[in-house]
């Protein structure tokens, strides 16, 4: 019998069922309460023609017995949420979630939630992980979960393209969505004009603040043809499916911009390789990767790769390459080093740390190459600190540390003005030091035609 | 059966009325204009997205139905 106790943090508000860890397993339980629905899914080809099309994730059945049945899904490596999504990571997932509507509306069902948590990215794609998310469609009855959908995907994308990719962040602050009269709010007047904005915004702003108090169930909901439930659904996908960042800036220069020429580029490509191969990585984690040019040239050698960026435009164009080249093992997402994702919603657990989730993902090796520069110059962050910060999850870590002679670091130094003197401390003598409270040295060594250094760290405590 | 564990907003409920009007004019109007431009040899390809539908045929569901 499998233990159930261990219910997982995230997972206590749908009264179907939940999940829970069995030692290092992730399972489902369902509930009686949902077991026409989930035999009905099954029976009918539901599940397996959404799982064949990679949009939901796959299930085992465990268990069966008249209390419960146990369903262990396929292992996701890495959860990433809305707010660590790039735009059209973010556009994707909200294209699944009205495709995954749209079929179920076919086949008699619906989704009963729209909340972009049942959304993450797995084998280079999006994939809709709640199971049991769907629920019996009633003849004539609106789409229940229609404001959700506005709240956790139209809005923040509609925002995002007015106001910048960083509005996702909101959904950190805002766990069931952003409110739809905040996303009025914030939308510029002309958006009244737009055929979609205005019903699917600007109405329901206006219509939901008008019956927000007297809600007593006088009201009679009036009824809604499957016809045109599914014209909603098709033109808000044709809708996001146009959307694009209105700022979208010219990215793919960055590496023209480095301050080394082509042979050092490969020099620093062929290092890498060569120290990560001995090391035999299942789980390799790229910090402040950019594209992820240089996570690439090991993806073949590695089972998973993550690679995050501050900038959602760098962490976009990687998610556009997995997506051409169908790269199964390679995860984008946008990460703040210096304000890493906090654990969110009831009792700051429903949605791990970016810290917590790193530590449990457990990556063989961390890269962090032209990072610390940023983390010590621009975010003042002691060399002991941020040392601190990779040892909570890394094993082995190789890290680059362009000395003050690198025209980089000089630019940043310069920006310090009277302060530069404040930062002498920025060589190699300290790095090295602060670092060697949590890491032994394994190997350094300098870049051919470069002014850094590329070190080999091993964590002195990792594992025990 | 309805498990509702969260509250849907009753405007949201009612404005979906409007919405699906608005959406079907669009839609129409949208499907006119394709007529239109491939009428006229001016449609090009979609961006790379996958369309809304469901690719259904290669279920096992089907293969059954052949056997």
């Amino acid at each position: 019998m499998t233990k159930t106790n261990n219910i997982h943090e995230a997972s206590f508000r749908d009264p179907s069922g939940f999940m829970f860890h069995d030692g290092d397993t992730l399972r489902r339980v369902i509930k009686p309460i949902y077991f026409p629905q989930y035999k009905k899914l099954s029976e009918s080809g539901i599940f397996k023609t959404l799982i064949k099309n990679g949009l939901l994730i796959s299930h085992q059945e465990t268990s069966v017995s008249e209390e419960k049945i146990v369903i262990t899904p396929e292992k996701i490596p890495f959860i990433t949420n809305p707010y660590e999504w790039g735009f059209e990571q973010y556009k994707q997932a909200a294209l699944l979630t009205l495709k995954i509507q749209k079929y179920a509306l076919s086949k008699g069902f619906i989704l009963k939630d729209a909340s972009a948590y049942n959304v993450t990215f797995h084998k280079g794609k999006p994939i809709f992980i709640d199971t049991l998310s769907f629920d019996f469609y009633e003849e004539g009855t609106p789409w229940r979960a229609y404001k959700q959908f506005i709240t956790h995907f139209l809005g923040p994308l509609v925002l995002a393209k007015y106001h910048g990719n960083e509005v996702f962040n909101m959904m950190q602050s805002f766990i069931d969505g952003i409110p739809v009269k905040m996303i009025a709010s914030m939308l510029p007047r002309r958006s009244k004009l737009s055929s979609v904005l205005y019903p699917n915004i600007h109405l329901l702003a206006k219509m939901e603040s008008k019956h927000n108090d007297d809600y007593k169930g006088e009201t009679k909901i009036s009824k809604l043809s499957k016809k045109a439930q599914n014209n909603i659904i098709s033109s808000l996908y044709n809708y996001i499916q146009k959307l694009s960042l209105k700022e979208e800036s010219e990215w793919g220069e960055y590496y023209s911009k480095t301050n080394y020429n082509k042979d050092a580029f490969e020099t620093k490509k062929n290092l890498i390789r060569e120290w990560v191969t001995p090391l035999n990585p299942e789980k390799l984690i790229d910090i402040g990767g950019n594209d992820g040019t240089f996570a690439r040239t090991v993806q073949d050698i590695v089972q998973h790769v993550i690679v995050t960026d501050i900038d959602s435009n760098a962490v976009d164009y990687n998610f556009k390459q997995v997506l051409r080249n169908k790269e199964e093992n390679m995860l984008p997402f946008v990460c703040d080093v210096l304000q890493p994702a906090p654990g969110i919603g009831f009792n700051n657990t429903e949605r791990s740390s970016l810290i917590k989730r790193l530590q449990e993902y457990a990556p063989d090796v961390t890269m962090a190459l032209a990072l610390i520069h940023h983390i010590t110059l621009s975010g003042n962050v002691p060399f002991e600190k941020s040392a601190e910060f990779f040892a909570k999850f890394s094993n082995n870590l190789i890290i680059e540390f362009p000395t003050r002679a690198d025209s980089w670091v000089e630019s940043l130094l310069i920006r310090k003005r009277e302060f530069i003197n404040h930062f002498e401390f920025y060589n190699k003598t300290n790095f090295e030091n602060g670092y060697s409270t949590y890491f032994d040295l394994v190997k350094k060594e300098k870049v051919a035609g470069t002014k850094r250094i590329l070190y080999l760290f091993k964590n002195k405590t990792y594992g025990s | 059966m309805n498990f509702l564990y969260f509250d849907p907003g009753l405007g949201a409920m009612l404005v979906q009325a409007v919405v699906a009007v608005a959406a079907g004019v669009l839609l129409f109007s949208k499907n006119a204009m394709y007529k239109l431009k491939s009428f006229l040899g001016l449609t090009k390809d979609e961006d790379g997205y996958d369309s809304i539908d469901v690719d259904e045929e290669d279920t096992d569901e089907s293969n059954d139905k052949n056997e």
